[in-house]
C-alpha cells in the first residue's frame, strides 16, 4: 500500500532542482517534487494542525484526500458535512479506507486553534491518523478557499456562512472530485476516492 | 528613491506582511495617484437577514485609475514566475495577460497606458503586495463608486447614473483606452465605472448559487446560514450587476475586461 509513497519519495529525492519544469515551482528556492502543474501541493502555506505540529499540504501527499472547510463553532450545517464525511469513510471498501485522509481546514483563524480543534476532533470522534484537522492564518485560508471555489463570508459575531462543498484531493495532491451540498449520496464520493487508488 | 517608495519596499519585503500579520499602512500625506475616500457608508445591494443595511467603511486611500499595462509588465520583469510563460495553472487559466504580444511584451493590443487586464485575482494580489499595498474590499470598492461626478450620492445624479447604465449597453473598445483619461468622481477617482470591471479583495464573499433561478431562496443545503440572504435597494442596477458578476468569479479567472487597482488603509 505504501509503493505509491515510496515511489512519490524517490521521485522527489531523485529530482535535481535545475529540472523543475517551468510551469511549477509554487514554491521557489525549494527542489520541488515531480507534482502535476494543477497540484495544491504546490502551495507554500503553512498550517498548525489539532497536535500544535506545523504542517503543509505536501505532507499529505501519497494518499487521497478527502477535504472539507469548516468552522467548529457552526451551528448548522459543518456537524452535518463532518457527519457526511463520517459516512463516506464507513462506506469505503476497507483498502482505500486505510488509505485515506480526511482533512478539516479552519475558516475561523481567530478561535479555532489547535486545542480548539484537538476538542473538536473528541467530540467528533474523528480518528487519528486518517482524520486531520488544520488551523490556519486568514490570507492561506482564503487562498485554499479560493482554489477551491468556496464562497465564504464572515459577519459580525464571527460566525461563517459558506458554501458546504466536499473535495477529493488524488494522491499527487489535484483535485479530483467536487461536491457541493449537504446529505448527498455517499456513493459518488467513494468511487471518486477509490478511482484515485486505480 | 522617495522615502514613501522606500517604506512601501519595506513593508512588501517583510515577512509580518506575508502572514498577513500586519496590514499595509499608509504615511500621511496621501501618495500620488491615490485618493482618499473619507468614511462613510457601504450599504450592500444583497445581504444577510442578520446584516445590518449600511456597513460603515473607515477612511482608506484608493488608487485613482487602474493598473495599467506598463506597470503590470514592470512586475513580471521583477517576478518571473507570474510571466505568461511561468505562471502556476492553480493561479491564473490560460488566458493569462492574452492581450499582450508576448510573456514580456505588451503589443499593439495591450497600449502601455491602458488598463492591465486578463489577470486572475491572484495576480492582481501579487501586484499588490509586491507594491506593499492590497486589493479594495468590496465595501471599499462600492463606497468610493456610489459616489456620483457632483454629489456624493450618486443615485441621486441623473447623468452620473446615465453614464453607468450606457456603459452596459456598448461593447468594449479593443485595444482599451488608457486609464485615468475618465471623468473624475466626486472624490477624485477616475474610470471606476465606464472602462473596466475590477477585482476585489473579497469577491468571493457573495453568497449566491450558481444557478440563477434558485437564487431567490438561497438553497439551505447548499450554503450555512444560507436562505437569509436579501436583497435590497433593487432601483441600483449596476450594483447588482457588479454583485452578480462578482459571484461568478473564480480567483484563477481571467477575463478580457477585468482588471483592478490597489487601496491602502490609513493608519488608525
Amino acid at each position: 500500500m505504501k509503493l505509491f509513497a515510496l515511489l512519490c519519495l524517490a521521485v522527489f529525492a531523485s529530482t535535481p532542482a535545475t529540472a523543475q519544469p517551468a510551469a511549477a515551482p509554487a514554491v521557489p528556492g525549494r527542489a520541488a517534487p515531480a507534482l502535476p502543474p494543477k497540484s495544491l501541493y504546490h502551495l507554500d502555506s503553512t498550517w498548525t494542525d489539532d497536535t500544535g505540529q506545523t504542517r503543509q499540504l505536501l505532507s499529505l501527499l501519497g494518499d487521497p484526500v478527502v477535504v472539507a472547510m469548516i468552522f467548529t463553532n457552526c451551528e448548522y450545517a459543518c456537524p452535518i458535512m463532518v457527519t457526511d464525511l463520517l459516512r463516506i469513510r464507513a462506506a469505503l471498501p476497507a483498502a482505500e479506507r486505510a488509505r485515506t485522509k480526511f482533512l478539516l481546514v479552519s475558516f475561523d483563524d481567530v478561535r479555532d486553534t489547535p486545542p480548539v480543534l484537538r476538542a473538536y476532533r473528541a467530540k467528533m470522534n474523528l480518528e487519528a491518523p486518517a482524520w486531520q484537522l488544520f488551523h490556519g492564518a486568514a490570507p492561506d485560508i482564503q487562498e485554499l478557499a479560493l482554489l477551491f471555489g468556496v464562497k465564504v463570508k464572515r459577519d459580525a459575531r464571527g460566525q461563517f456562512s459558506h458554501s458546504n462543498l466536499i473535495t477529493v484531493l488524488n494522491p499527487t495532491g489535484e483535485i479530483a472530485y467536487q461536491r457541493e451540498g449537504l446529505r448527498g449520496d455517499t456513493d459518488e464520493v467513494v468511487r471518486a476516492v477509490t478511482a484515485t487508488l486505480k | 528613491m522617495s522615502p514613501f517608495r522606500l517604506l512601501l519596499l519595506g513593508l512588501a519585503t517583510s515577512a509580518a506582511l506575508r502572514l498577513g500579520a500586519a496590514e499595509p499602512a499608509a504615511p500621511d500625506p496621501v501618495p500620488p495617484g491615490f485618493v482618499r475616500i473619507p468614511a462613510g457608508n457601504y450599504s450592500p445591494v444583497l445581504r444577510m437577514k442578520d446584516e445590518p443595511e449600511t456597513v460603515p467603511v473607515a477612511a482608506f486611500l484608493l488608487q485613482g485609475r487602474p493598473v495599467t499595462n506598463a506597470e503590470f509588465l514592470a512586475f513580471v520583469q521583477a517576478n518571473p514566475k507570474w510571466r505568461s510563460s511561468q505562471v502556476s495553472p492553480l493561479f491564473a487559466d490560460t488566458g493569462y495577460l492574452g492581450e499582450w504580444a508576448g510573456a514580456l511584451e505588451l503589443g499593439p493590443g495591450a497600449p502601455a497606458d491602458s488598463p492591465v487586464v486578463r489577470v486572475s485575482w491572484f495576480a492582481a494580489r501579487a501586484y499588490a503586495r509586491w507594491k506593499g499595498l492590497r486589493l479594495p474590499t468590496t465595501a471599499e470598492w462600492e463606497r468610493a463608486a456610489a459616489a456620483g461626478y457632483e454629489v456624493e450620492d450618486g443615485q441621486t445624479e441623473a447623468a452620473f447614473r446615465d453614464a453607468v447604465i450606457t456603459w452596459f449597453t456598448v461593447p468594449n473598445l479593443r485595444p482599451l483606452p488608457a486609464a485615468g483619461r475618465g471623468r473624475p468622481n466626486y472624490f477624485g477617482v477616475r474610470d471606476l465605472h465606464t472602462l473596466i470591471w475590477e477585482w476585489v479583495d473579497d469577491f468571493n464573499t457573495a453568497l449566491t448559487t450558481g444557478e440563477s433561478r434558485a437564487d431567490s431562496g438561497l438553497e439551505r443545503d447548499l450554503f450555512c446560514g444560507a436562505g437569509s440572504v436579501g436583497a435590497r435597494d433593487t432601483g441600483n442596477y449596476p450594483a447588482f450587476m457588479r454583485a452578480g458578476y462578482r459571484s461568478s468569479l473564480r480567483a484563477s479567472y481571467t477575463v478580457p475586461n477585468l482588471g483592478f487597482r490597489c487601496a491602502l488603509s490609513l493608519s488608525p
